[in-house]
This record gives C-alpha cells, structure tokens and sequence, in this order.
C-alpha cells in the first residue's frame, strides 16, 4: 500500500520534470550545444591535468600512461633551475607589487585633482591606449626605443652621459627594468580605471564635513580620499599576492632573448618550453600545476589575514 | 571634487595645481612618445635611421619601406588572415555570448543556475596550457583557421555582461512574445538582439580587439604558416632584428637590400598593426567604461 503511494509519487514527479523538459525544450535545445562546447573545451583540459601524475605520451589515455605520483614535481623542485626561476619569478613580481602596484593608486589621485574636465579626459584617453595595442606591438616599440641606434640610446649620447651605446636589451642585468617599465606603461592608465571608479563613488557629503572641520586639500586626500578607496586598494592587493607567481609569461617570449635568459627565465616560460618545446608535457603540467596551487593558497592565506586585521576579505 | 565651492582656494593650491597638470600633461605626452617615435622612424630611409637621433620627425623622408611592406606577399597575405580572423571570431563570438547570456537571464528556465555554475567555474579554474594544446592537436585543429575562433567562442566573463544586461530588458516582451507562439530563436533574433545594440558593440570591440592583437596561440597552432597572422609575422620580425642585432653593426654593410633595413621595415609593419586599434579607439572609448562597471558590479 505504502510502496505504491511512494511509486506513484515518483511518477508523478519524474512526469513534471517531463513536463517542465518539453516545454521549455527549444532552450534545452539551444543549451545542448554550449554544454558540449564548455565540457570539451573547458573541462576536458581540467582532467588534461591530471597528467602531472603519470608519465604520459600522447596518443594514449592518461590512464594507461605509468603512474609515477610526485615524481615529476620532486625532479622539478631538485633541479638547480628551480632556484634561479624563482628568484626570477619573485623579483619581477616583487617589482610589479610595488612600483607597477602603487603607480596607478598615484596616477589617479592625481587625476582627479585636476580641475579642468578636458584635461583630465585627454589625459585618460591617451594613458589607456596602450592597453589595447598587443605585447608584440609593444615589444617592438620598445626594441625600436632602446636598440643601439634607438631614441634612448641617441638621446644619451648626445647628452654625452655615456661613450657608447647601453645594450639595454642584451644584457641581463636590465632585464627586470625593462619589464617593468613596458609594464607600466601598457598598463598603467588601464589601472587607474579602478581607483578612478572608486574614489568617484566617496560621498560628496564627507568632504563638505572636512571643508567645515577646516582640511585643506591635502588633508582631504590624506583623511578621507585614500581610506575611502582603502578597501579596494587591499582587495586588489590580495589579488596581486595570489598572482605573485605569475610574473608575465608572453611579454619574456618577446623581451627576451637567449643572452637574457638567466634573467626572464619564470615558471610559465619553463613549463612553455619544457611542456611544448620539448615535448616533456607531464614535467610541464605538473610545473603549472604547482604554480596554481601555491597561488590559490597564497590567495586564500592572505585573504584570512586581511580578514582577521583589516576585518576585509575578497571572498 | 577641485571645483567644490566649499574648498578655500589658497595660493600653494593654485601652484600645486599648476604643477600638477603640467606633470600629468608631460607624463602623457611621454607615453604617447613612442607611437610618435615609431611613426617617424617608418617613414625615414632605413640606412640613416641607423645612425640613430631620430626624435620626432623623420631626417630622410622615404615611404619605401610601406612599399616594402605592402609589395610583399607574406605580410599581405598574413594582413588578409588577420582580418578574416577578426571578422569570423566578432561575429561568431558576439552572437553565441549574446544567446548564452540571454539564455542564463530567462528567469524560469530551469537549466540557468546549472549553465551559470557550468561557466563560472571555468573563471577560477582552467586546465593550463599544455593539456589544451594537446586537446588542440586530438581535434585536428594544428594548421587550420578553426583554432582561432571556435576554442574562444564563448567566456564567462562575456556571459555576465551580456547576461547582466539583458535581465535589466522587460521580460514581459519575452513573455507576450512566447505567449503569441514565438519561437526562443525567434525572441532572441527579433526582441532581445535589436534591444542590445549598445552592449553588443561593446562586446564586439572588445572581442574584435583581442582576435587583433592574438599572436601566441598563432605561434602555437600555425605551424605551416598557411594562417599566419599580421601579429605573429610582426614577432617572427622582432626575433630576426634580435638575432641580427647579436652579430653587430657589420651584418647590416652586408644587407642584400642596400635602402630596406629590418627596423625601419619593423617600425612600418608595427605602425600598420597599431593603426586599426588606434582607428577605432575613439569609436569604443565611449563603451568601455561601462562594459567594465557593469563586470564589476555582477561579477
């Protein structure tokens, strides 16, 4: 008596989920095509990285490939390389987190100092353009500039503050200084957007209080500008530590040459040329895939510390 | 803020602000600086630009090296892939993220939370490059124009703006539409579509942008050179002026081409490259404050 209840029940409800099926079956339809395309595209790759475990050669299942467990990250972690590809990873981002980090903040306050509305826009509009031009755009720009017979290297001369020219781009040493300061450039008025957006959104009213307590226009971008944009400024920090191990990837494949290696060589780049290059593609994946974890991980440490001092957390 | 009655104008005020708009202005004109640079050196003889001190304008006018550029085959050629990719991969992608996201905003489709979750994931988590390279060669996709478009279809991030605006639309034309026996294709071609214009452009510069400027995926998957694009010939240039520039000044006496040197014909080609972003940068300027905002605020 009861199983029969229950049986009739689950008919009914496998009959309105029917139901609700065919009638909404034209988005199904329309869905059905999207789903394959993000399980393939999306998803597949996922398991893809499953192949950081196993000795894999293409052509065959992951599965059937030898399971070696963490061998490929131990190799990784006990090769000199390793050293030299982090320090290089975390001095560029290092660069990146505080000169390429604090730039935008000062840039746009500054922005919005200025009073005149056309200035300020001409301003903004020049400064995101290079945003939308390409790294290999950039990278040639910056190779015209700084070559022996480029802009930098005339203008230096002339000024007679060195005999011959600076090989900017082939020695190692100014590597790290190239890169942030293409950085910079292609990146820094795209920044400010943020701080912009920000700092437009602090209530009018607090200023007009600040005019009557007697702040001059300093006092106001000390006391109440910056701690107003204060909780973007760290939610965008937490992001930039969870990114620290990403520390550019095509800007060294077009920067970079082989005399500068010793000096661009970073995580991505080895996994690039190991994985792809080489064809070592478990030594690579697991090489991404230990970058991955360690910057989840360092987002979420980060983000628990900001939440038990600063009482803010991205998620 | 500056122009707030309530704010005392005092004589450092006006210094400061003196200075800060000359900065500003100055900084500005530096970063402009180097298109400006580019721009001269591509219209000057290529064996003077090697001397250097070429600041703003060019010494010796020639516009043979845009003649270089636009006689040779390659770069032509490349320059027609370039475009096809961008027309291809605008069009394709601007509508399937423009269905998809009208397809997560209707409010009773019971697959919407589950298509949501199903590309939100894919913002935290992806598979990395190595595991999507081999997928690309399993499909066949080494040496075809279908590995430009169909692998970066749709996004999530396009899903929320286009999702995110199409909610805010009336969905009582949708209903009344679906009651007088449209079909989804139907609303979507007919109501949805023509009421997006605004956000569509929007999406449609910015993914047309991206197809522009695309150039490591061209490395990676065109290995025969038969869809090579604009951008990767440009790379292909660099690592050859940076190979020549390795074996000194002499390798340049011994050019084949006594007028035609690498980085004059580098500065044109990357002149040519820059021109359509600079084109239509006026044109999107407007739009893509608010594609970003509303990113923001969804997301």
């Amino acid at each position: 008596m009861l199983l029969h209840h229950v049986d009739w029940r689950r008919a009914g409800k496998f009959k309105r989920i029917w139901k609700s099926f065919y009638t909404q079956r034209q988005l199904w339809l329309l869905c059905f095509p999207i789903i394959v395309w993000i399980l393939l595209f999306a998803y597949y790759p996922m398991y893809g990285v499953l192949m950081a475990f196993f000795n894999y050669t293409p052509g065959r299942e992951i599965f059937q490939s030898q399971f070696v467990g963490l061998a490929h990250f131990k190799r990784f972690i006990s090769n000199p390389v390793f050293m030299q590809l982090l320090r290089n990873t975390l001095a560029m981002s290092s660069l990146g987190l505080t000169i390429g980090f604090s730039a935008p903040i000062i840039f746009s306050l500054m922005l919005t100092e200025i009073g005149h509305v056309r200035i300020k826009k001409l301003v903004q509009t020049i400064s995101y353009l290079p945003h939308f031009i390409s790294w290999v755009v950039a990278g040639s720009i910056v190779f015209l500039l700084l070559s022996s017979d480029g802009v930098i290297n005339s203008l230096l001369i002339n000024l007679d503050l060195t005999e011959q020219s600076i090989p900017f781009l082939t020695r190692g040493q100014y590597y790290w200084a190239v890169y942030t300061l293409a950085n910079l450039w292609k990146s820094l008025g795209w920044s400010t957007i943020i701080y912009l957006s920000a700092i437009a959104g602090v209530d009018e009213e607090l200023y007009q209080a600040g005019a009557i307590d007697g702040l001059g226009r300093l006092g106001m971008v000390r006391y109440i500008t910056i701690p107003s944009i204060l909780p973007t400024i760290v939610l965008l920090w937490i992001l930039g530590i969870g990114g620290i191990l990403n520390a550019g990837f095509e800007q060294h494949l077009i920067l970079g040459n082989p005399m500068t290696q010793n000096y661009w060589d970073v995580l991505d780049t080895y996994s690039y040329r190991y994985g792809i290059q080489l064809g070592y593609y478990s030594m690579g994946t697991a090489v991404s895939l230990m970058k991955s974890i360690i910057g989840f991980s360092l987002v979420y440490m980060t983000n628990r510390i900001s939440r038990r001092l600063l009482d803010l957390a991205l998620f | 803020m500056k122009n707030a009655a309530y704010i005392k104008r005092t004589m450092s005020g006006t210094v400061f602000d003196t200075c800060n708009g000359l900065f500003l202005f100055l900084f500005t004109m530096l970063m402009v600086y180097p298109f400006l640079n580019i721009l001269a050196l591509s219209f000057n003889n290529g064996i003077d630009a090697a001397r250097g001190g070429i600041y703003l304008w060019p010494r010796m006018f020639t516009t043979s090296n845009y003649e270089y550029v636009f006689s040779n085959k390659t770069l032509l050629r490349s320059a027609g892939v370039s475009v096809l990719r961008v027309v291809v991969g605008t069009v394709t992608g601007v509508l399937a993220n423009a269905l998809l996201g009208y397809i997560v905003s209707c409010r009773n489709f019971h697959g919407r939370k589950m298509m949501r979750l199903l590309f939100i994931i894919t913002m935290y988590f992806s598979g990395g490059l190595i595991p999507t390279y081999l997928l690309m060669i399993r499909l066949g996709f080494i040496n075809s124009f279908h590995v430009y478009w169909i692998p970066t279809l749709l996004s999530a991030y396009y899903m929320i703006l286009t999702s995110s605006y199409i909610q805010n639309l009336p969905e009582t034309l949708f209903e009344s539409a679906r009651i007088d026996g449209a079909s989804e294709l139907y609303i979507f071609s007919r109501i949805v579509m023509p009421l997006s214009v605004p956000m569509l452009a929007c999406i449609a510069i910015y993914i047309g942008v991206s197809h522009w400027n695309a150039w490591f995926d061209v490395s990676l998957y065109s290995k025969d050179g038969r869809w090579d694009t604009l951008q990767i010939i440009l790379y292909r240039l660099l690592n050859q002026a940076n190979a020549l520039a390795q074996i000194l000044e002499q390798q340049r006496l011994m050019e084949r081409m006594r007028t035609i040197q690498p980085q004059t014909v580098r500065a044109a080609t990357t002149i040519i490259v820059t021109v359509p972003i600079i084109f239509i940068y006026p044109f999107f300027q407007r739009y893509f404050i608010s594609g970003i905002t509303i990113g923001a605020v969804k997301g």
